[in-house]
């Protein structure tokens, strides 16, 4: 039995499971160092965007040790094309380990002899290949007939040769540092796939809220910049501790501000863009772009949380707002976020009606409607980032 | 003999390089950054230089327009991390005669490193 096995085994094992084949690598190289006592080991590793294999880490105190990045192997490489050929991996033991005593021997095996003079030069290229890292064995890692990396070792510095058990032994770490690899790669495919549909979605939701501007002249870049002012109120909220925040707010808080006037989609132009006073029953239509925008989101099941920022962006927090006249902490946070926003986006741009405001005005008038019209902290968060220049 | 002297602020590199090309019966020089670099190159007078592109304090492209103002002949590769092709179109101006992308193909250097200093 060899004795640094066990704990090669056990740290190769719980390595799998996070993902960092990075740590597990240097830690079976550092450890074979030792153990072993091998005058160097190194790790030759695929990296797609190179389309080589580099040599990621390199170890040892008597041997060669070469600076981890600065050399590659090329796919096209005798090395590569030894390890990934089929008919030349039957040349190896069943390990798979090729062993650099033992080319010369390969050169004269009869199925090389019958291949031609075509294999004895590929040997004869794999020697001068491992003869430049100084390695004495390769043991090739694989996943699904991929080739993932070589791991390569040196001289031991007994100057005894590898024996076989050792050989099979690192066969096996070699494929189980495959594993964790692959995990972890698939592991970043998810992660990339989650990002890549995130923004596939926040980018068909600004879509949608274009829509919206294409319609109402006076509210071009409104979105946008409640959106960034909702998002900017909730940072402080959430630096001030103001409230508990549950997970996915902010995502959530993104796309109701980009989607909160969706519903205005459904209110005729002339309406939204009328100049003159409007009249009660015109008012009444306006009013109704909350509800009319839960109806066009309503099927989005996944939306949920966002339709409350769409359906109550104008309630009041003393009651008087609409569609429902709820009050106070009735409204959802991330409606009374959104409120603040909107009003403040609205008052300090121009209206058919009237000119904008200065920003110093509207927080003034935020702040004379605090627990009228505003939820007071979230009011006072506005007023804070007002004070702070960042708004 | 030739002499090599290799330049790169990076110790490890430099240990490698040292090593790599002694095996070869190279005579080799370190420099740790551009001043030494200079110095080295004025005193010891290397037949070729490998010559780090990325530095810091003083850069590959600064230490060689230094090196040409008292030595038009020394031959000097070039070696750049990432694919730099302005800084490379300068050091050709400058008289580097050739580059190597890191990470590199051991069997390359060598064969560029012979060739050069030959």
């Amino acid at each position: 039995m060899i004795d640094y096995k066990k704990e090669l085994e056990s740290a190769s094992r719980s390595m799998i499971l996070i993902h960092e084949p990075a740590i597990l690598i240097k830690m079976i190289v550092r450890m074979i160092v030792r153990k072993v006592n091998v005058k160097h080991a190194a790790i030759l590793l695929y990296n797609k965007e190179k389309n080589s294999y580099v040599l990621t880490i390199s170890r040892g105190e008597t041997g060669l040790k070469i600076p981890p990045g600065f050399a590659r192997v090329d796919p096209n490489s005798a090395l590569i094309r030894f390890f990934t050929t089929e008919r030349n991996k039957l040349l190896n033991s069943e390990n798979g380990a090729l062993v650099y005593g033992e080319i010369s021997n390969l050169i004269w095996k009869e199925s090389v002899l019958k291949n031609g003079e075509d294999m004895q030069g590929l040997l004869h290229d794999v020697s001068e290949q491992m003869q430049m890292f100084e390695a004495q064995v390769c043991i090739p890692s694989y996943f699904q007939n991929n080739l993932l990396g070589i791991l390569l070792l040196g001289e031991k510095n007994s100057g005894e040769k590898f024996d076989h058990e050792e050989l099979d032994f690192f066969s096996a770490l070699a494929s189980d540092v495959a594993m964790a690899i692959r995990n972890a790669q698939l592991f970043e495919d998810l992660r990339n796939q989650l990002d890549h549909n995130r923004d596939l979605f926040i980018h068909t939701t600004i879509a949608l809220a274009a829509a919206i501007e294409a319609k109402d002249l006076y509210t071009r870049g409104h979105t946008e910049r409640v959106t960034k002012l909702s998002l900017g109120i909730a940072g402080r909220l959430i630096l001030d501790r103001a409230f508990p925040v549950p997970d996915n707010f902010l995502e959530n808080l993104q796309i109701a501000s980009l989607l909160h006037d969706i519903g205005k989609i459904g209110i005729p132009e002339m309406i939204l863009n009328k100049i003159e006073k409007l009249t009660p029953e015109e008012i009444q239509i306006i009013h109704e772009h909350p509800s009319k925008g839960v109806t066009i989101l309503q099927p989005i099941k996944e939306l949920s949380e966002c339709i409350k920022g769409v359906k109550y962006h104008h309630e009041r927090y003393d009651g008087m707002g609409y569609p429902e006249k709820l009050k106070g902490e009735e409204i959802p946070l991330i409606a009374s976020i959104i409120s603040v926003a909107d009003s403040y986006d609205a008052m300090t741009t121009d209206r058919p009606y009237r000119k904008a405001f200065s920003s110093k005005e509207a927080i003034a008038e935020i702040e004379r409607n605090i627990g009228k019209q505003f939820h007071p902290k979230i009011a006072v968060a506005l007023i804070e980032l007002y004070k702070e220049g960042k708004i | 003999m030739s002499k090599l002297l290799i330049v790169d602020d990076e110790q490890d590199i430099r240990d490698f390089a040292k090593s790599f090309f002694a095996k070869r019966k190279i005579d080799c020089l370190t420099a740790a950054n551009g001043r030494e670099a200079i110095t080295l190159t004025k005193n010891e007078k290397p037949n070729l230089i490998l010559l780090d592109i990325r530095m810091d304090e003083m850069n590959g492209l600064d230490v060689l327009a230094k090196i040409r103002e008292f030595d038009s002949n020394v031959k000097v590769i070039m070696v750049t991390g990432v694919e730099e092709k302005e800084a490379l179109d300068k050091a050709k101006s400058l008289g580097a005669s050739a580059y190597i992308h890191k990470p590199l193909i051991l069997e390359e250097l060598e064969k560029i490193v012979l060739k050069e200093i030959q």
